[in-house]
């Protein structure tokens, strides 16, 4: 059999092993016994020099075609293979087993509340003001229009550390201590942890306020209500509509209390023909207190007499309770986890 | 302050419901708590007439009766009482109707006589603590009508919240004004002026103390009887809160929840000398109050005093000694107005609250004190049969002045951001009882007596805006004005706070918040200092009774909280301010900001494919290493700290030379008390000097390498006190020029060997060409020569 013939009936050889390996070891076996060093290629190959000089080039050049059709065979065939393989093997792929677990972290209802007030005060051209937990008598009550022995103090059942240094009681001092720092105009808000002599049902010693302030040329009552409305609607929605109610507080004048039309119910104080479990049927939720700051707040810190400006404070647990539905508020300070990680960051 | 409906129509004829009302008032700023109904239970109640009453049969003491109550039978009813009798008008629980105790009335028979329904005694339908007999209704009542309507009781009562500047809205009176006002009404104040039917001298009114005590006056009602209020009286007060006593002691009352002005009655025979003095306390001196209290007055409490001794704490409560009682029959009245201050501090340092006290200490009006006082003593006179007699005893050293004040009505626009003009404020002005004079501007404005909040154009403007109605101020944004002056400053520490915050939370831990206070034996658990400790002069309870020096104890609680409730991997976090006294502090007080780290537990959660292993001091300082990192700050040294109070092992965390805080495991024997069975690691970094060293932080851009990286491991082999610490700073002392990288890759003990077997990675690489093994095996080596020179060690 000449040397061509015999390269020829690889062919027929070839396509009947790839036909029958039935796996990649199988299919490389193969390939050594046809491709390998001493493969069957390679022992025609091997006599090359039995030839004539002159039937060498028709020779190499068909072993060449053959080498690379086996070449290519080999390949389509193993990449038959290997895609049955891996269909094979996700043949049985479960994709309902439970993903790595990561931990979950949070944070508090309190820290998001705030964290978005801020935001959006910020937002309003609002900068951040902060001061002591422990105050001076002076800054949390007598030059907030609360001299020793007025009855105003009674709202706000105070812890002591001495006569004179207390718990603060709210987060206004901080407006004295921002208007003594600093000329007006300005604005800030201020957010903070404030102590009250109180524990029950809806009391804890301890609660969040975000005070806010601003101090300018013509500040208006309007502008108190213009502000607190773009507040509320970036909490609460932008239907969200906003109610003034005459009230007191010792530093502001006119004071208003703040209720906003009950997100739940939209107002109409009732769903479902069920009174409203938010706003107990009232169509309004109370959020938070406000006014113009008082002008024996201005005398205080001396600024100049034609200087008008609002301040507002509001409870971040009160707000949080809203928003997420929650409660008790005794839960804030338990730190369960199962409350923690319901509120995400 | 409870308002009842009924009372206020005797001041003005409003006609509206109680709710709106109370809607009204809220809006003004008088906020409407809650819609009383104090005689709810009464309504089932019907007026019936006794025709026919003998005796029970069977019974000595029992009647049988028959009772109209205005059906079409007679009802048969067995009644028990001693004073039922033929044609008494009575009030009857009928079949079905309920009493105020629950019971329902059924249909039953007593000994053999049915009986259907009950004839009620005052202490039956709650009325009065009377249960001598059946309440027996006058003989005019008509029968067959609802016992509330016949009896005309207060049913509806107004629980009013009145803020402490609105003195003058704790009466009937006051409310009245302000119903009038908003409604439109006039004020029609129901006549009551004594029939002066006597003379005696006046008492004489020495005060020694006029600064407190502005007005005293009194007046003599003599011969009077003492008994029960008329059921009408006695009803209201009940309405309105007030326990009916007797008819000169709800006199009293009476007048004080209508007019705002407390009273006082004494026995006139039980003053010595007949007379009175005003004078402060001497220190130390005692008093017995009427609820039976001895007291310890002190020189800031005020005193009225007969000829001999103090007969009432001023403004705050009566003496034992001089009260009236069921044999007075002469009174001394008085009506006085002292210093709200000092009625307060006495009030408050007794814990003694009266309904006097509390408006003594808000102010009254002076200029109807004796007004107030006549008022009663016509009261007084008429319900217990007694003489008022003319002479007014009185001394007022500080008379009522009202205040002057210039406003001109645009202030109220200005402030409110409204057009209302003058014509609106002149209104409600003088709606208000002020005297204005208003032909110039600024116009000149009387304060009225009633009013001790009105003394500035503020109180005014404030006045205006609220008759408008604040909720009809629209909104508007202001244009704001920014100043330079803050540009470029740092953020606050807030901002700060919530980077880490965030930074914490994203890194799988839990985020709490504690009380800022604990109890000192819990920071005495951790063996903590006891100077400069900053304890709660008045706390509520001794878990809260000091200020927290560190955030362990409340991280420690939370943890406790957790574990009580079956939570095995607890990973909390903290951001707060930890107190610790200081002199050269404003307050007293250094507040510093403290992030806190509490790991326990598994480091994972107990399933697939985690294998279970407990978090130790690698996981915790994990965290601290990566936040400094977060913050380009860097790298910090950790050094064992030789002792601390409840953390061993101890490690401080340093940068640069600035200790930042300290980590460590919490001693077993306190983990124990908060149920931790396993190791608690727990961390405090000091936030304020974090935040200070990130301020500093700058950050380069390093341009990126472009030529490949080399590594080689090292394994170095020592005794067992051989430190990963020390090795890591000797091969970074040695400076070698193009080590780029060096990290711990593993430890290994073998089994029945002390030696620790360390591994390291150095990681090679030239900024502008390829090293070659070569002479990175030899940079490696050379490594591999210092250690074992310089540390003892093998390779």
């Amino acid at each position: 059999m000449d040397l061509i013939s015999a390269l020829e009936s690889l062919e027929p050889e070839l396509e009947k092993g790839l036909a029958q390996a039935s796996s990649l070891d199988e299919l490389e076996q193969l390939r050594i016994e046809f491709l390998g060093r001493k493969g069957r290629l390679a022992q025609i190959m091997s006599k090359l020099p039995q030839l004539a000089p002159e039937e060498r080039p028709a020779f190499g050049q068909k072993a060449n075609v053959v080498k690379e059709q086996a070449n290519a065979r080999f390949e389509k065939r193993r990449d038959e293979l290997q895609a049955a393989r891996e269909a094979a093997a996700l043949a049985h792929f479960d994709a309902s087993m439970p993903g790595r677990r990561l931990h979950t972290g949070s944070l508090h209802p309190d820290t998001l509340v705030m964290e978005e007030i801020c935001g959006i005060f910020g937002r309003l051209g609002f900068d951040i003001a902060q001061g002591p937990e422990v105050e001076i008598d002076h800054y949390n009550f007598e030059a907030l229009n609360m001299p020793p022995e007025h009855p105003a103090r009674d709202m706000q059942d105070t812890l002591y550390i001495t006569d004179t240094i207390l718990m603060r009681t709210h987060t206004s001092p901080v407006q004295v201590r921002t208007m003594l720092a600093r000329r007006p105009p300005l604005a800030v808000v201020v957010p903070g942890k404030v102590y009250r002599r109180d524990s029950d049902l809806t009391h804890t010693p301890m609660f969040h306020q975000v005070e806010g302030l601003m101090v300018g040329q013509n500040i208006t009552m309007a502008h108190l209500r213009g502000i607190l409305t773009a507040f509320v609607r970036g909490v609460f929605g932008p239907s969200t509509e906003v109610r003034f109610r005459q009230s007191f507080f010792p530093f502001t004048e006119p004071s208003a209390e703040v209720d906003i039309s009950c997100f739940l119910c939209g107002g109409a104080g009732h769903v479902a023909h069920e009174p409203c479990r938010v706003c107990k049927g009232t169509g309004w939720v109370e959020i938070l207190g406000c006014g113009m700051v008082d002008p024996a707040v201005f005398e205080a810190v001396n600024y100049p007499r034609d200087i008008s400006g609002f301040a507002f404070g509001l409870g971040v647990e009160r707000i949080a309770m809203l928003k997420y539905g929650i409660g008790d508020l005794r839960m804030f300070f338990e730190n369960d986890l199962r409350f923690l990680t319901q509120f995400g960051y | 302050m409870l308002l009842s409906l009924s009372w206020l129509r005797e001041f003005t004829p409003y006609d509206g419901s109680a709710q709106a009302l109370g809607d009204k008032l809220t809006m003004l700023g008088l906020e409407l708590e809650e819609l009383k109904h104090p005689f709810v239970a009464l309504e089932g109640i019907t007026t019936g007439h006794v025709v026919a009453c003998s005796m029970h049969p069977d019974s000595d003491h029992l009647h049988c009766c028959q009772v109209d109550v205005g059906g079409e039978a007679l009802l048969d009813i067995v009644c028990g009482a001693p004073n039922v009798a033929q044609g008494q008008k009575v009030a009857v629980a009928t079949v079905g109707s309920r009493l105020p105790d629950g019971t329902v009335i059924k249909k039953s028979k007593l000994r053999g006589q049915p009986s259907h329904g009950m004839i009620c005694s005052e202490r039956e339908l709650g009325l009065s603590d009377d249960h001598a007999g059946i309440m027996v209704l006058p003989e005019s009542t008509a029968v067959g009508k609802r016992l509330v309507d016949v009896l005309d009781l207060d049913c509806e009562v107004l629980d009013l919240s009145i803020t402490p500047n609105r003195a003058d809205c704790l009466s009937v009176l006051g409310l009245a004004r302000e119903t009038a006002m908003a409604f439109h009404l006039p004020l029609t104040i129901p006549e009551l002026v004594p029939d002066f039917a006597c003379d005696s001298e006046p008492l004489p009114i020495e005060i020694k103390n006029p600064e407190l005590c502005w007005l005293y006056s009194g007046r003599v009602v003599s011969g009077l009887t003492v008994a029960p209020s008329p059921a009408k009286i006695r009803y209201r007060l009940m309405a309105v809160g007030v326990r009916a006593i007797s008819n000169l002691v709800d006199v009293t009352n009476y007048i004080l929840m209508e007019c705002g002005q407390p009273l006082h009655a004494f026995d006139l025979d039980k003053l010595a000398g007949r007379r009175i003095v005003v004078r402060a306390a001497g220190e130390g001196e005692q008093f017995v109050t009427l609820d039976g209290q001895n007291r310890l007055l002190n020189s800031r409490d005020l005193c009225i005093c007969d000829g001999e001794k103090p007969v009432a704490l001023a403004g705050v409560m009566g003496g034992l000694d001089s009260e009236i009682t069921e044999t007075t029959s002469n009174v001394f009245l008085e009506s006085a107005v002292f210093q709200p201050a000092t009625i307060r501090k006495t009030s408050r340092r007794l814990g003694l609250s009266s309904e006097a006290s509390f408006r003594f200490e808000r102010g009254i009006d002076q200029e109807r004190s004796v007004w107030a006082l006549d008022r009663a003593c016509a009261m007084m006179a008429s319900l217990g049969q007694g003489k008022v007699h003319r002479q007014l005893s009185v001394n007022q050293p500080k008379a009522f002045v009202p205040v002057e004040i210039a406003f001109s009505p645009k202030q109220a626009d200005t402030t409110l951001g409204l057009a209302l003009g003058s014509d609106f404020a002149l209104e409600v002005l003088r709606g208000m009882g002020c005297q204005v004079k208003a032909d110039q501007e600024p116009w000149q404005v009387t304060q009225p007596s009633w009013r001790p909040d009105l003394t500035r154009a503020a109180d005014l403007v404030e006045e205006v805006g609220r008759v408008y109605g604040l909720d009809n101020i629209p909104p508007a944004l202001p244009a704001m004005e920014f100043s330079l002056e803050r540009a470029g400053e740092v953020p606050s520490d807030f901002v700060f706070w919530q980077k880490i915050r965030h930074w914490a939370a994203g890194l799988g831990l839990n985020e709490a918040i504690n009380y800022s206070f604990v109890g000192h034996k819990d920071l005495d658990l951790l063996n903590l200092p006891a100077e400069d400790r900053i304890s709660i002069m008045n706390p509520l309870t001794a878990d809260q009774n000091v200020l927290r020096t560190v955030l362990a104890p409340g991280l420690l609680q939370s943890l406790r909280n957790n574990l009580a409730q079956g939570a095995q991997s607890v990973r909390l976090f903290e951001l707060a301010h930890v107190f610790q006294a200081s002199q050269s502090e404003e307050t007293g007080a250094l507040e510093t900001g403290m992030l806190g780290l509490l790991l326990h537990g598994l480091r994972h959660d107990d399933v697939w494919p985690y294998t279970p292993e407990s978090v130790d001091y690698c996981d915790l300082r994990g965290f601290l290493e990566h936040l400094l990192r977060t913050l380009h700050l860097g790298p910090a040294r950790f050094e064992p700290l030789g002792s601390h109070p409840y953390l061993l092992p101890a490690v401080t965390v340093f940068l640069g030379d600035t200790p930042l805080g300290c980590l460590g495991r919490l001693t077993p024997a306190i983990a124990r008390e908060y149920l931790a069975h396993e190791p608690v690691w727990l961390a405090e970094v000091n936030l304020d000097l974090l935040k200070k060293a990130s301020e500093k932080a700058t950050v380069h851009f390093a341009a990126l390498a472009s030529f490949p990286p080399v590594r080689r491991d090292i394994t170095v082999i020592g005794s067992e006190s051989l430190t990963v610490g020390s090795i890591l700073a000797h091969i970074q002392s040695m400076k070698l020029p193009y080590l780029e990288d060096l990290v711990f890759v593993s430890e290994y003990v073998p089994e029945g060997s002390q030696e620790r077997h360390l591994s390291f990675r150095l990681t090679f690489r030239h900024p502008s060409r390829t090293l070659k093994d070569g002479e990175v095996d030899k940079e490696r080596n050379k490594v591999a020569q210092s250690l074992v020179n310089a540390l003892g060690v093998r390779i």
